[in-house]
């Protein structure tokens, strides 16, 4: 059965290289071929990442396949999990790209840019990339695997950077806070290898153990700030709500549904796994900046109106709930509570697969929306219902996963995430007795706030009338498209109503992290009802959706035999008899969040202009009243402008050292040189 | 899954369903009293239900599926949490199905879709309820999970049945500080989910102050009568929980005999709760909808003092 | 009495004291707020003399009938009369507002639980176990100090500290000597009469006893 993982595993990437060979082909056949071939290796990424979850891990190692180190790989349950997760959104987001990225039949070009031969080779190399991340073995696999991942999806992020400006700042914004993460993950790791003389992954966690203190915890926060940064955790979230907006859907569906599950992944292997866990104090720091990540991210979701920023911060929040989780079980290992440990991360994985499974259903559905009418602003969208009933239907069924709402798959994580949390009191100790309230109290606040959001997002932008002509104009999308979708929406209906069909493999992977395993069984066990491991709380997502709809149809029933009149009337709208009402005066996105901002007004700090014009002089009546309000990230505005205007500063007072002379600089490099030898000779 | 348990199940369904409307009429019927009016007595909800129900069904220009399935899915959603909740006994065979987390989702999850309907509606009225309703139902949600965690920590589960059979073994833990914290952070929660006074007044119509009515205006006939219904057995169905969690005497276990005693007990404590909410409400001036936060930050300080006295206060 | 009653009235006068501290960051109406100061003198009366009727110390039951008339009835009424003579009957906007000072309070008492811990392990008993509610009260009363503009609830403030301290020390040492206990309380006294004399002339001369106004006075 090992041979199945290795297997699969390889054909995944051969099926991806060849997918990236399938550009070269013209350009009509070349979004099937290229799609068709992600999608086969997505397909193929599943089964290798299912085959090591079931306990069939995979080794190798390439000596001669990179100069110095080498390539090694090992597929083990973790890295099986994210492996499936990336190869599951790959199979959606390719047989949709095939449909979004076709030049369009009637000669009005709707995407310029995404079909040209370097966009469609770049999609299955990235898919390429993100399955070696989890599979990389060694530092410097890692590394390159990790670079390969931000550079593939950088270009990606770009394609369409002809078509709007705001694209090129977001790719700006994107490659460089990609490229200081790594640098922090390099320093980080180097350092580890450096210190345990070795560079694979066995060798460090043989001698973690054996690292002194301050070495481990510069490792750990190096690292941290790494993986923190992918995974878009406040607040080294900047480039993600730029990021993903800008790419092309499909794009942003694998961005944030799979690569930022890598920092999650990176979180766990190095802090869980390698360094086997740490003082209380690493993972506090993870609870707290998930805490402020997901409340964060909720917020500036409830507030954004711009449809895909508002799913960007979404996963700003799902992230952050995921570090709770991740750093619950971090806090719990240290103080011996290793049962609930392992529920909580167990809680934690099964809340990216989930995460993973809506943010791809909900990009894509964006997409669409985006392609059908051209715009993303949620003020400017509606009525979406009746042109495009399949979209509208796969986005409402991906708000309902998204909202923590019973028959939906963020409730069951969520729900899982919140039994640990409240039962690590008696056993987890004074600190688990401040902390836990308190993140119970953020996940249930981001709950809340995430259900407005989605509320705000399928409500304003799909249900009610048209606030555009665009929007009135919207057409339904192609059949790979909604294929694309369509599948999405399957995997989360299957994981909402039989989770417990995964939690074996996710206890599995869970199981890895040597910090949490126990030597108790699974952390959550049945098929049909939930119940985590050692507690006696139990809940059944499956038998609450059947007696629900049970329920329904009953009504339905009983509504039947009781009403005399069936007919159904069609009359006007209550419009204060004031003529018909118009769509101008319908609740907007701006309007629909305009509570949340006032009570939240401490945190988000909106900027209001108010500007009267009154009639000649007149302090009464009133000639024009333009109001405008705006509520931009905080953080970036307090954090990074500071640090943006001292860069710029640097530059300009370093304008004199570039006069345009190329004998000058020639001439730096001279010295540099020459000084260096220098110091050499000095020196030693 | 005891014989026993399915009875009682069965009956507490068909005792919110039946019991519900009559417990408004009961709760207007008080506030009339107060207020020096006769009052239209309490089978009057009933009667306009049955008024709804025989006129013909409309649908509003421009409105979709949604907007029809809406009222459904709120009175199945207050069906089901119905037969979970402990009213009449703690052994009902969904116990295991729906802890007190899955109640609280499923009440929320009639409302989003209540929210939705008021959205799908177009108008500005249903667009300004919606999005009232979302700020209470998101400010609400970390009350009641801190409160769930405060009862839930002393019993280890967060089953309902679980937590009543604890707190029936030991009748002292309702006068202990955990209980009584997290009973007036509960109850906060109580009024604000169901939409009275001071958060949202149920029967106002005046477009500025109304949060429900708001996203129930287009509503007539049949589905206005399934609102309404499903509105009553919310309400009866949180007073039940309230009631259940901090005064669970009376409710039947698996024994088939205390049944008929655990419905009327029920409807004693119904009847009390009803009463002290009406008679409070005449008392009471609905806040300002800037208010509310903080009414619900102060539960929410509540239920934090609950958990940590959980933990910290010594034990009885 | 027997040790579960102990306990119980224990945990519920202290949870009275908690709560009086709570409700009072989140009222605005001053007489409501010296109503609940008076309800927090009767609570930590009846605290005291849970512990001296546990400890069948007749000097401790004594202290709380005097701290019970003194804080419970005196010190409200003088406030009450410092309110009417003031006029002003409601608090103005606080520096900080209602919603974040009660998240605030939370983690508060978050706070004084993590603190005290360490306190409670050297000597684990039902009072010990509640002296970080005490802590908590001295908190939520500093708060109030600080956040409130109006003078009358910075005394309201100021005394509730005064009642958290004298909570930590009765849960603490079981009982501090009755001529310190008195000389504290007369301290108290003192000023409240002062402040009183003090919002009356504050007043006097700004026709207001917003505090904010006080900025005027520097140089």
């Amino acid at each position: 059965m090992t041979t199945v993982t290795g297997a699969a595993f390889c054909a995944a990437l051969g099926l991806g290289l060849l997918a990236a060979a399938g550009a070269l082909l013209p350009r009509r056949a070349r979004p099937a071929a290229a799609g068709g071939g992600t999608a086969a290796a997505g397909a193929a990424a599943v089964v290798a990442g299912l085959a090591a979850m079931a306990g069939h891990p995979w080794s190798v190692w390439l000596p001669d396949l990179l100069p110095l180190a080498g390539v090694r790989l090992a597929v083990d349950p973790l890295s099986g999990l994210f492996i499936a997760v990336t190869g599951a959104v790959a199979v959606c987001a390719a047989v949709y790209a095939i449909g979004y990225t076709r030049p369009a039949r009637d000669g009005t070009d709707d995407a310029p840019g995404l079909d040209g031969r370097a966009v469609q080779a770049m999609l299955p190399l990235f898919v390429v990339a993100m399955l070696l991340v989890p599979a990389a073995a060694s530092v410097s696999t890692f590394l390159l695997a990790w670079e390969l991942m931000a550079v593939t999806s950088l270009l990606l992020v770009v394609a369409e950077h002809r078509r709007r400006a705001s694209v090129g700042e977001a790719g700006l914004w994107y490659a460089v806070m990609t490229h200081l993460g790594l640098i922090a993950i390099m320093a980080g790791l180097a350092g580890f290898a450096a210190a345990s003389h070795g560079e694979s992954f066995e060798r460090l966690r043989a001698a973690a153990e054996g690292l002194s203190p301050a070495v481990r915890s510069a490792v750990f926060v190096a690292t941290l700030a790494g993986f923190a940064s992918k995974a878009g955790i406040v607040p080294l979230h900047v480039w993600l709500p730029r990021a993903h907006p800008e790419a092309p859907s499909h794009v942003s569906a694998l961005m944030s549904a799979a690569m930022v599950n890598m920092g999650v992944y990176g979180i766990v292997r190095v802090g869980l796994d390698l360094l086997g866990g740490g003082p209380a104090w690493w993972w506090l720091v993870v609870l707290a900046s998930g805490g402020v990540s997901a409340l964060y991210g909720v917020l500036q979701a409830v507030v954004a109106t711009d449809m895909k920023r508002l799913l960007a911060y979404s996963t700003c929040e799902n992230m952050g709930l995921v570090l709770i989780g991740v750093g619950a079980a971090g806090l719990l290992s240290v103080s011996g509570a290793r049962a609930i440990a392992a529920l909580a991360l167990t809680a934690a994985l099964l809340h990216v697969v989930n995460h993973a499974g809506f943010k791809t259903l909900l990009f894509l559905a964006a997409g669409s929306v985006l392609h059908a009418t051209g715009t993303r602003d949620l003020d400017a969208l509606g009525g979406l219902r009746s042109p495009m009933p399949a979209t509208t239907a796969l986005f409402g069924i991906g708000a309902l996963m998204a909202s923590a709402l019973p028959p939906g798959s963020a409730f069951v994580s969520e729900w899982l995430l919140l039994q640990s949390l409240v039962h690590a009191l008696p056993e987890g100790g004074t600190l688990a007795a401040v902390t836990m309230p308190v993140a119970v109290a953020v996940v249930a606040l981001s709950a809340g706030l995430a259900i407005a959001a989605f509320v705000k997002a399928f409500g304003v932008g799909f249900l009610a009338r048209p606030r555009s002509a665009a929007a009135e104009r919207a057409r339904e999308s192609s059949p790979a498209m909604i294929a694309g979708m369509v599948l999405a929406a399957l995997a989360c209906v299957a994981a909402a109503l039989a989770p417990g069909l995964v939690a074996g493999g996710l206890s599995r992977a869970a199981g890895v992290a040597a910090a949490v395993a126990g030597p108790g069984g699974d952390p959550v066990t049945g098929p049909v009802t939930l119940r985590p491991a050692g507690m006696p709380s139990t809940m059944s997502p499956l038998l609450i959706t059947v007696a629900l709809l049970v329920a329904v149809v009953v009504l339905m029933a009983v509504l039947r035999a009781v009403t005399t009149r069936r007919a159904r009337r069609r009359a006007r709208l209550w419009d204060c008899g004031a003529g018909p009402a118009t769509a101008r005066m319908e609740y907007t996105a701006t309007s629909f969040a305009e509570p949340l901002v006032r009570v939240f007004d401490d945190v988000l700090a909106p900027e209001t202009d108010l500007d009267v014009t009154p009639v000649k002089e007149s302090a009464y009546l009133v000639d024009s009243v333009r109001y405008r309000t705006t509520v931009g990230d905080r953080i970036e505005h307090r954090l990074y402008r500071p640090v943006l205007a001292a860069v710029a500063w640097v530059g300009r007072a370093a304008r004199p050292l570039a006069n345009g002379s190329v004998h000058r600089y020639v001439g730096y490099g001279f010295y540099a040189f020459t000084g260096m030898l220098i110091l050499l000779a000095v020196t030693r | 899954m005891s014989a026993a348990g399915v009875v009682g199940a069965v009956t507490q369904v068909a005792l919110v369903a039946f019991g519900a409307p009559l417990l408004v009429g009961f709760m207007r019927q008080v506030r009339a009293r107060l207020e020096g009016r006769a009052g239209a007595g309490v089978a009057q909800p009933w009667r306009d239900l049955r008024k709804l129900l025989r006129k013909e069904p409309i649908t509003p220009h421009g409105t979709g599926v949604l907007f029809r399935a809406a009222p459904l899915v709120l009175a199945g959603t207050a069906l089901v949490v119905s037969a979970v909740v402990p009213i009449v006994t703690t052994a009902s065979p969904l116990d295991g199905t729906a802890d007190l987390f899955a109640v609280a989702a499923l009440l929320a999850l009639g409302t989003v879709f209540l929210a939705l309907a008021g959205l799908d509606t177009a108008t500005a009225f249903g667009g300004m309820g919606a999005s009232r309703e979302m700020v209470v139902l998101a400010l609400v949600e970390p009350t009641i999970l801190l409160s769930v965690f405060a009862l839930s920590a002393r019993v280890g589960s967060t089953n309902l049945g679980a937590i009543v059979t604890a707190t029936l073994h030991e009748p002292l833990l309702v006068i202990s500080p955990v209980s009584l914290l997290a009973a007036v952070a509960l109850a906060v929660v109580t009024i604000a989910e169901t939409g009275r006074i001071p958060v949202d007044n149920p029967s106002t119509h005046l477009e500025l102050t109304m949060i429900h009515e708001a996203m129930v205006l287009e509503y007539s006939g049949p589905d206005l009568a399934l609102v309404e219904w499903a509105s009553a057995m919310r309400l009866t169905v949180l007073l039940g929980l309230f009631a259940g969690l901090f005064a669970p005497w009376g409710i039947a276990g698996t024994s088939m005999a205390m049944l008929p005693v655990a419905v009327a007990a029920f409807a004693a404590k119904a009847v009390v709760l009803g009463g002290l909410l009406a008679a409070g409400e005449v008392f009471m001036a609905k806040l300002r909808m800037f208010r509310v936060p903080e009414l619900l930050a102060g539960s929410f300080l509540l239920a934090l003092l609950a958990v940590a006295a959980s933990f910290f206060l010594a034990a009885p | 009495m027997s040790e579960t009653l102990y306990v119980q009235l224990l945990d519920v006068s202290c949870s009275a004291l908690l709560l009086a501290g709570v409700l009072a960051l989140w009222r605005r109406d001053l007489a409501a707020i010296v109503r609940l100061f008076a309800v927090q003198g009767a609570a930590l009366g009846a605290l005291v003399a849970v512990l001296g009727v546990y400890e069948g110390h007749a000097g401790t039951i004594a202290l709380a009938a005097g701290i019970a008339v003194l804080r419970g009835a005196v010190l409200p009424l003088m406030l009450r009369r410092a309110m009417r003579a003031g006029g002003a009957f409601r608090e103005t906007e606080p520096l900080v507002n209602v919603a974040s000072s009660l998240v605030a309070a939370a983690l508060l008492a978050l706070l004084s639980f993590a603190v005290m811990r360490p306190v409670i392990a050297l000597s684990p008993s039902p009072a010990t176990r509640a002296v970080p509610v005490a802590l908590t009260v001295v908190l939520l009363g500093f708060f109030l100090l600080v956040t409130r503009r109006r003078a009358l609830s910075q005394v309201a403030g100021f005394l509730m500290m005064d009642n958290g301290i004298t909570a930590v020390a009765f849960l603490t040492t079981s009982g501090v000597p009755l001529i310190v206990e008195l000389g504290v309380s007369l301290d108290v006294l003192l000023a409240v009469l002062v402040l009183q004399i003090l919002t009356a002339r504050i007043r006097a001369a700004f026709g207001d006893s917003d505090l904010d106004d006080l900025r005027e006075l520097h140089d």
